[in-house]
């Protein structure tokens, strides 16, 4: 019998598929049950936002900082603001450092848990997402009591946070934070020593550590191939420099290894919220440089200055001197990057959003080849992507 | 009290007087077997408990949508239980932005829907492109590409308000008096 | 802000050894490297700064490009590296003026790929050597390349459902409402001296 080549099938996925966290729609060509190329059409959430930026002042464009990764917005908001305080050169309050790191904290948590149980449903348990969603909405009560909004906060502004925490709110957090260990815990036993779920992922979209550093992978997924690399020990950023809490690595950088890293960094995000709350000193939470942060509502009812900086700071809002400038926060899904090009107006003249999930995204076509169809599933659950970010 | 009398459109309190009507209900089943009443009436009394909404999320307000079925929120309570699939559903909830390139697959996803089908529109990129109105990729509007029934505003809404916005589509659907839905 | 326990960055002399014709200006910002090269040695200078162990810059974590409409050289190829060893950051420029192919560095770095798909289909430089240089993240059939500066923010079609035609239909761009772009750019005196006064404080404490 002569061989007979044929050609493999291909399979379309999404973009309207439960599995595909958001708008993702790939075109798996198929060898039987293996896939032989994934190619990935994303863009399918592409709103413009760099070029909305450049239409906008400063501090117009920083709520599309939250709209990025929308499962853990501040940490986005983070790194912008970290870069016009760099451009700046403001110095941003110990107190308002402080808030910012518990609710970057907060928001990993958040991320973690909205990924962790969102990959539980992917592999076949659901149990997990009906038992971290009452967390997950424990934890946007905290996010709307410190600034009212559930989800895009725009709490974070250039030179410290826009307004301090309500009383008892920190106290709160604690009790929530001596309970939280007990979801994870639980979350563990339904899944850390599940056979299926270890079958479904178990040396599943393996990467090596060289590997994962040349596809440019970063945060747990770098981390769980065994690369002690976090931004927040290595290039601390406020006052991350003044907290302890360990990195934890994964051994195999598969699957599983991403699930056991995202775990441990709940518990350390845990010990971090706890040392900030612990440690918050007291004072202002804004920079008191009245040409970048606005005046506290008190001081415009007695002060005609005051009145004319917020006049200033709302319409025309505040110049960036010129130059370029890289600033990359450890965001929960990885390095999330601002190359912010100012030429001195009020307005950016560019910013790039370096974006984790793009380059996971660019990644699955690799991570999937050789794997069965139903390993794409879990590959894209465990590598955490979400569009908003991705196609910005 | 007989049912013929009874006004459908106006709901009856809790209380002696409903206890009335449900045992009367009983009453007339356990002694003849049926009851009658309007078939458009009934079937919209039978849509409006169990919506069926389609798993597609877009962009931000997904995650409020998963918060609104999930736990706390519960939509199950009203019958509202997620479809994967277009075929299964009756109401689509554009849950974020919508982009020209999403949009063609959006429409496609709505033709698949079967009659009768409802929309909600969630968020005010999906109402009206909301913060990225100007931008050179995003639909001014998901009501561009479908009919849509509810809009809720919000950026995002909050679970508590997508409730709201569904509930407030359970209204609309009893006042429809045509049984199919043109 | 200064970055506490970031490694001291890179000197220049520590570049010249092994990359010393191929660089055309060096900087620091911000407790960077940042040097220029030509399109003709970037794939060179790439794989030096990750082979050499002295450099080890073992990641490239971002590759993007700027418009500048007004130079000569109109377009800015911006490629950020991490060396993950060393714990440093450094920035490669490479200027390039329109229509002039850029060569591809996906043999250099993996991560590459998209970011020169993206590169391609926002400012539509073309990148040599790319196996796959198709649009990324635009609409299917996009014409233009969005982040030039002489694109218009709010592009050329919009989309509609046409219920004659049962598809979706192309339409140029309508605006009920236009883009209100007020200028606030007035001379804001205040902020210029604050800024010249950091710049001024910076240099005493540096000196």
């Amino acid at each position: 019998m002569s061989e007979m080549q044929i050609r493999p099938m291909t399979l379309n996925f999404g973009p309207q598929h439960p599995a595909a966290h958001g708008v993702l729609r790939l075109v798996l060509e198929m060898d039987g049950e293996v896939i032989e190329r994934a190619d990935a059409h994303v863009g399918l959430l592409h709103r413009g936002t760099e070029k909305l930026i450049e239409q906008k002042t400063y501090l117009q464009a920083l709520p599309y900082f939250d709209r990025l990764d929308y499962v853990s917005p501040m940490n986005q908001e983070h790194a912008w603001a970290l870069s016009i305080e760099k451009a700046l050169n403001i110095e941003v309050p110990k107190r308002a450092q402080y808030i910012r790191v518990l609710y970057c904290e907060i928001g990993r948590i958040l991320n973690h848990v909205l990924n962790l149980t969102t990959f539980a449903i992917d592999v076949g348990a659901m149990t997990p997402l009906l038992w971290g969603f009452e967390e997950r909405e424990t934890l946007m009560e905290f996010y709307e009591r410190a600034c009212g909004a559930r989800l895009h906060a725009a709490y974070f502004r250039p030179g410290g946070v826009h307004q301090d925490l309500p009383d008892g709110l920190c106290d709160d957090i604690l009790k929530w934070a001596d309970k939280f260990p007990e979801f994870i815990n639980d979350l563990e036993t339904l899944l850390t020593d599940n056979r299926i779920f270890k079958q479904r992922t178990v040396n599943i979209g393996v990467t090596t550590r060289e590997e994962a550093l040349d596809y440019g992978l970063t945060g747990p997924c770098l981390r769980a191939t065994g690369v002690p690399w976090d931004l927040r020990k290595s290039q601390p950023y406020d006052a991350y420099a003044e907290m302890d809490f360990d990195v934890p690595i994964g051994k195999t950088g598969d699957c599983y290894a991403r699930y056991l890293v995202r775990i441990e960094e709940m518990r350390q995000s845990l010990r971090i919220i706890r040392q900030a709350i612990e440690n918050m000193p007291e004072g202002p939470v804004l920079a008191t440089n009245n040409k970048v942060t606005p005046p506290r509502r008190s001081d415009m009812k007695n002060s005609m200055e005051a009145l004319i900086h917020h006049f200033k700071l709302y319409t025309e809002g505040f110049h960036v001197p010129e130059g370029e400038s890289y600033t990359a926060v450890e965001a929960p899904k990885g390095e999330f990057g601002v190359y912010l090009v100012a030429d001195g107006t009020n307005k950016p003249y560019r910013a790039r959003l370096r974006a984790p999930g793009y380059y996971f995204m660019a990644a699955v076509d690799y991570l999937c080849r050789g794997h069965m169809l139903a390993d794409s599933v879990a590959i894209i659950g465990s590598l955490d992507i979400v569009f908003g970010e991705i196609d910005r | 009290m007989t049912l013929g009398k009874l006004d459908l459109n106006t709901p009856i309190p809790q209380g002696n007087d409903q206890d009335m009507i449900l045992n009367a209900v009983t009453d007339e089943i356990a002694n003849r077997g049926f009851v009658i009443a309007k078939a458009d009436k009934l079937f919209n009394w039978a849509r409006t408990g169990s919506l069926w909404p389609m798993t597609f999320g877009l962009a931000c307000c997904a995650v409020e949508m998963i918060h609104a079925a999930s736990s706390r929120y519960d939509m199950d309570r009203y019958g509202m239980l997620f479809r994967p699939s277009p075929r299964q559903s009756d109401v689509m909830i554009v849950a974020g932005t919508l982009t020209n390139k999403m949009a063609p697959a959006l429409r496609r996803v709505y033709d698949q829907m079967p009659e009768p089908r409802w929309v909600l529109s969630m968020g005010s990129c999906a109402n009206g492109g909301g913060y990225y109105h100007y931008s050179y990729a995003v639909v001014r509007g998901c009501d561009r590409i479908v009919p849509v029934d509810v809009y809720v505003p919000g950026c995002p809404p909050t679970a508590e308000a997508l409730i709201y916005g569904l509930l407030q589509l359970q209204k609309k659907i009893k006042r429809t008096s045509t049984i199919a839905r043109g | 802000m200064e970055q506490a326990t970031l490694t001291d960055a890179l000197s220049f002399e520590a570049l010249l050894p092994h990359l010393g014709g191929m660089i055309e200006d060096a900087d620091h910002k911000g407790g960077e490297l940042v040097i220029r090269c030509s399109t003709d040695n970037i794939i060179e200078v790439l794989t030096i700064l990750r082979d050499e162990a002295d450099f080890a810059f073992d990641q490239l974590t971002d590759l993007t490009a700027v418009d500048y409409p007004n130079r000569p050289y109109r377009f800015e190829l911006v490629y950020q590296l991490l060396s993950i060893t060393h714990n440093r950051r450094m920035r490669v420029l490479v200027a390039l003026p329109e229509g002039e192919v850029a060569p591809s560095v996906l043999p250099v770095f993996n991560s590459a790929n998209w970011a020169e798909r993206e590169v391609w289909d926002m400012f539509g430089i073309f990148f040599a050597g790319h196996p796959d240089l198709r649009r990324l993240l635009t609409d299917y059939g996009f014409e233009g390349h969005p982040l030039r500066k002489d694109f218009p923010t709010t592009g050329y079609v919009e989309v509609r459902y046409d219920d004659t035609q049962r598809r979706v239909v192309y339409e140029p761009v309508h605006l009920t409402q236009e883009y209100r772009d007020f200028d606030f750019l007035s001379p804001w005196e205040g902020v210029q001296n604050d800024i010249e006064d950091n710049a001024a404080d910076q240099e005493e404490q540096g000196a």
